[in-house]
């Protein structure tokens, strides 16, 4: 290889140590990293849940329910009386947007990297997996499901996440049918006592159920080294599986 | 006002425990306006979630009997002092509880201490409203 090349690469190698880490670096600095175990935010002075968290699984102002969905959603809570059964009581997890919406007591865990972002609600583990990029799956190839399938994108420091491939719900506040789109919007910013608070701006779009958008704000606050504790919930089930097992073999035996 | 008070704490409670209670049970057949302490010895213990389990074989003046209970989830309870061990068939614990609306014996159990004298848990409305009216000057 004569001089000249050699030089022209060398002049590209150096380049490229110089203008990639920059490139990288900028990136970096314009998503923040919401990796972290988060809790349900209070404001400062106020009571424990009495903050502006936000959020949760029932109550509120009546929402902008079609028709159909009024029937729908009736027609459960009549089935449901006032047994006070929810999935929960047979260790089903809420699904979205109730999972997100209701986190925090039970905290959240959001691992982040760059092409996928981990959220992990403590109870009953529901999990989320939010691609991003290349990693985005393609409409025909997702499977439909309670928490939906969800990708996303960034606007500046806002992540911006979609969620469709839902199933139909009633057993929720925000009851809706598989048309649902959800679409959050999450942001980080610190309180006037230095707390660390991710911000999560929901919007609920379904026209199936709704006659009109609806939204909601859920708050966290970070918990420094906090740790999701396991949360298993069917044993109890299987446990008298075993037992109903235990009782036919014993009675076969005789 | 002691009524108003206590109302007021015992909201307070629900409120505080409603990311945590309402996720599972809606909780209705407990009245958590009220508490009650239930003594008695262990015959069966689960610390499960949705919700912990216990059983207690309380004797007294009505005689002897064994009165069910639940409470909040091992989660909750972990992060409100509950540790692995605490409680054991055998134990005689005293639990704080929102009695069921039923007036059937039990309840929910919102904290516990245990024969080593270990207390975990949240408080009750009826503790929370003392504190208060203290804190008042009452």
């Amino acid at each position: 290889m004569s001089a000249m090349p050699r030089r022209i690469l060398a002049l590209a190698a150096l380049a490229a140590l110089v203008f990639i880490p920059i490139s990288l670096a900028g990136q970096s600095a314009a998503r923040p990293d919401f990796t972290g175990v988060w809790t349900t935010y209070t404001q400062p002075g106020a009571a424990r849940g009495g903050g502006a968290g936000g959020g949760g699984r029932g109550g509120g102002a009546p929402l902008p329910f079609t028709e159909e969905a009024q029937k729908k959603v009736a027609s459960y809570r009549a089935l449901i009386g006032t047994s006070g059964a929810t999935p929960g009581g047979f260790c089903l997890g809420s699904g979205m947007p109730g999972s997100m919406l209701g986190s925090g007591g039970y905290p959240m865990e959001i691992l982040q990297r760059p092409e996928q972002i981990n959220i992990t609600y403590e109870a009953h583990n529901e999990a989320r997996r939010i691609y991003l990029g290349d990693r985005i799956v393609p409409m025909a190839d997702r499977v439909p499901g309670r928490n939906g399938h969800s990708s996303a994108h960034w606007e500046g420091d806002t992540l911006v996440v979609e969620t469709t491939h839902l199933i139909e719900q009633v057993d929720q506040r925000y009851a809706h049918s598989s048309q649902a789109k959800i679409v959050e919007r999450y942001r980080l910013s610190t309180d006037s006592a230095g707390t660390k608070v991710l911000t999560a701006e929901m919007t609920l779009t379904d026209p199936v159920f709704y006659t009109k958008p609806v939204t909601d704000t859920k708050r966290w606050a970070y918990v420094p080294n906090g740790h999701l504790l396991p949360y298993e919930c069917a044993e109890e089930g299987w446990r008298m599986h075993l037992e109903e097992l235990e009782k036919k073999a014993a009675k076969e035996s005789k | 006002m002691k009524q108003l008070v206590s109302l007021v704490s015992a909201l307070a409670l629900v409120v505080a425990l409603g990311v945590t209670a309402s996720a599972h049970h809606s909780a209705v057949q407990y009245d958590f306006g009220k508490s009650t302490t239930i003594t008695g010895v262990v015959t069966k213990f689960q610390a499960i979630n949705p919700h912990m389990r216990l059983t207690l074989r309380v004797t007294d003046e009505k005689g002897t009997r064994d009165v069910e209970i639940e409470g909040h989830s091992t989660n909750n309870m972990y992060r409100a002092g509950y540790r692995d061990g605490l409680i054991k068939v055998g134990d005689k614990v005293t639990v704080s509880v929102a009695p069921l609306r039923n007036g059937v014996e039990g309840g929910y159990m919102v904290a516990a201490v245990t024969a080593s004298g270990t207390r975990f848990g949240v408080q009750s409305a009826a503790e929370r409203a003392r504190e208060r009216e203290k804190a008042e000057g009452k």
